[in-house]
């Protein structure tokens, strides 16, 4: 290394020192190069197809579980009872809402589109548990029984008008319950397998089964 | 100094005049040192603040904007947060040096403000050895490093306290050598003398930066050696996190890392400061003369100048840090040896004769006394 060439490098630090503090002072100094989001004051608006948090609109359900068995985490449980009108009735939808990877396969498989992506996105808790979002507000067991009830006095009902026609034997109506999906432990949702009431004799006296097993 | 202010004092206020001045002395060294001490302070949690918000700025961010308007107060809450942290030193670290290393850092870097002349007469200590006692104190920074880098038992340390020995002992000689030209203008080592010796001229054109080209070359070459003595980036390669975690202070935490935090900032400012004094002409305010003034107001005027021309310095060299990427070792040390000593010595000759063949005069000077 020739003395040019020693000349050369120190002209060469000088100029790309210079060069360098240029841009940064004028990212400095120019305040719309500010880029920060002051978070909790200003948000971003999130996109049209954003998957933010499950929410299930329970009108619209039809405890039909597709979501319960597509969801490759097993983050939302089900259950679910026969009612008086043979229509399944919701007893509970719990969605673990700290286990699911928002693919959004649940919402793509609901047949009534009931089970949508919200934007929402904040969530934090104190214990885990909290991040079992309930869709059902009232307690599975009060709806439980009294759908049981329901379905007692229309087979009650079924059965006085059957006596009444002819003396065939009364029909019961047992209320199946469909349990499904598991938030806690992941085991398998499908323990009960649906049964579907047929106008079966009723040799049956017990009353209809009560409450499913909710593994918790 | 200090004797001449504990005299005035007794005379001022006659109820003291029963108290020896042994006495008198002491109780004002303690005061001037404690006054000293929390500009310094005051100083370096600011200037963290200014850092992070500088750093933001250069990133398009915006920086610590939470903590009291403007987030001001940020700096008390993080020195609340290191007070309240645990002290934790390392089972298999040596206790003593690893308490002992802390220590020394604050100390050589804190000692240096004794003789930082901050106005006409508000200097602590106008030691006739200043220039001489800021780099031998400042020395003793290299010793703490060390001793962190070596009782913190861990690799990552003691890379990190060799690197910095290397470098500081590296940086010395250019150090040094870049402020000699400031002390053969003055003839002497005092800081208060260099000041005064680059008065007049419109209080600008007096300033050893515009003596001659060599001063002009040599202002630069002290400020590129003291940026890397005082370990920042781009020469901080003694802490380089992306290789080094931390450097010698990996394994301190609380108000012990808090002393090194401190150090740092408190070097930047001694360095800025020895800067503006030996080659920005100081306390000397444009257009004034400050020493003609009634003393207050000069006091005033001139601390305020100072304060401006060297926490501007301060400021440049974070805006240095955000801009320039680290240096590799061997690149360091070939900067130091190869660039920096070689010049600083052709400088030191080349004003050593501009001072001989033009009698001590500098171009401004020269210029002046062409128009009378």
């Amino acid at each position: 290394m020739g003395l040019k060439g020693y000349l050369h490098d120190i002209w060469e630090a000088v100029a790309t020192t210079a060069k360098g503090m240029r841009i940064t002072a004028r990212y400095g100094v120019d305040p719309r190069e500010t880029i920060t989001l002051q978070y909790p004051e200003e948000r971003w608006e999130p996109s049209e197809r954003f998957r933010g948090f499950l929410h299930n609109d329970i009108k619209r359900c039809t405890s039909c579980t597709m979501c319960v068995k597509v969801c490759p985490v097993d983050c939302i449980s089900l259950e679910s009872v026969r009612g008086a009108d043979k229509k399944l009735v919701l007893a509970s939808y719990d969605i673990n809402i700290g286990r699911c990877m928002y693919c959004g396969l649940c919402v793509e498989v609901c047949p009534p589109k009931s089970l949508t992506h919200t934007s929402g996105y904040e969530k934090a808790t104190v214990t885990r548990g909290e991040l079992i979002l309930h869709f059902v507000p009232e307690d599975a067991e009060e709806i439980k029984a009294r759908v049981a009830k329901q379905v007692a006095e229309a087979a009650a009902k079924a059965e006085a008008e059957k006596s009444a026609k002819a003396e065939a034997p009364p029909m019961g109506w047992p209320a199946p319950v469909f349990a499904a999906g598991n938030p806690g432990a992941g085991a398998d949702a499908e323990k009960k397998p649906a049964q579907e009431p047929k106008g079966e004799p009723a040799n049956r006296e017990e009353p209809p089964k009560e409450g499913g097993e909710k593994a918790e | 100094m200090m004797e001449s202010l504990a005299v005035s004092l007794v005379n001022a206020v006659p109820a003291l005049s029963g108290v020896p001045l042994w006495t008198m002395t002491l109780l004002v060294m303690v005061v001037v040192a404690a006054v000293v001490l929390t500009f310094a302070l005051l100083y370096a949690g600011l200037a963290t603040y200014v850092e992070r918000k500088v750093a933001g700025d250069i990133q398009a961010r915006i920086g610590p904007n939470r903590v009291g308007p403007l987030g001001l107060l940020q700096f008390l809450a993080d020195g609340i947060k290191l007070l309240l942290k645990e002290d934790i030193i390392p089972a298999k670290a040596d206790r003593f040096l690893f308490a002992l290393a802390p220590y020394l850092v604050f100390i050589g870097s804190f000692a240096a403000f004794v003789v930082v002349p901050f106005g006409v007469g508000l200097i602590a200590s106008d030691l006739n050895i200043g220039v001489y006692y800021v780099m031998a104190i400042s020395s003793l920074v290299v010793v703490g490093v060390m001793l962190a880098g070596w009782s913190s038992n861990n690799k990552w340390a003691l890379l990190g306290g060799m690197r910095a020995a290397a470098q500081i002992v590296s940086y010395e000689v250019p150090v040094g050598m870049a402020l000699l030209p400031a002390v053969l203008i003055a003839g002497s080592l005092s800081l208060q003398d260099i000041v005064r010796s680059q008065g007049g001229l419109l209080g600008i054109f007096g300033w050893n930066l515009f003596h001659n080209p060599f001063t002009f070359v040599s202002f630069f070459l002290y400020y590129t050696a003291a940026l890397a003595e005082t370990n920042r980036t781009p020469f901080d390669i003694p802490e380089a996190e992306s290789e080094l975690v931390s450097g010698y202070h990996v394994e301190y935490s609380g108000i012990r890392f808090a002393f090194f935090f401190l150090a740092e900032y408190g070097d930047m400012f001694v360095v800025s400061a020895l800067a503006t004094a030996c080659f920005l002409g100081g306390w000397h305010v444009p257009f004034l003369d400050a020493e003609a003034l009634p003393v207050a107001w000069g006091n005033l005027f001139s601390l305020g100048v100072f304060l401006a021309k060297a926490l501007g310095l301060v400021l440049l060299m974070m805006w240095i840090r955000w801009t320039l990427p680290r240096l590799r070792v061997d690149q360091l040390m070939r900067m130091s040896w190869k660039y920096l000593v070689p010049i600083t010595f052709f400088n030191l000759l080349g004003v050593s004769l501009w001072l001989l063949v033009f009698h001590g005069k500098g171009i401004p000077r020269m210029i002046a006394s062409l128009f009378g």
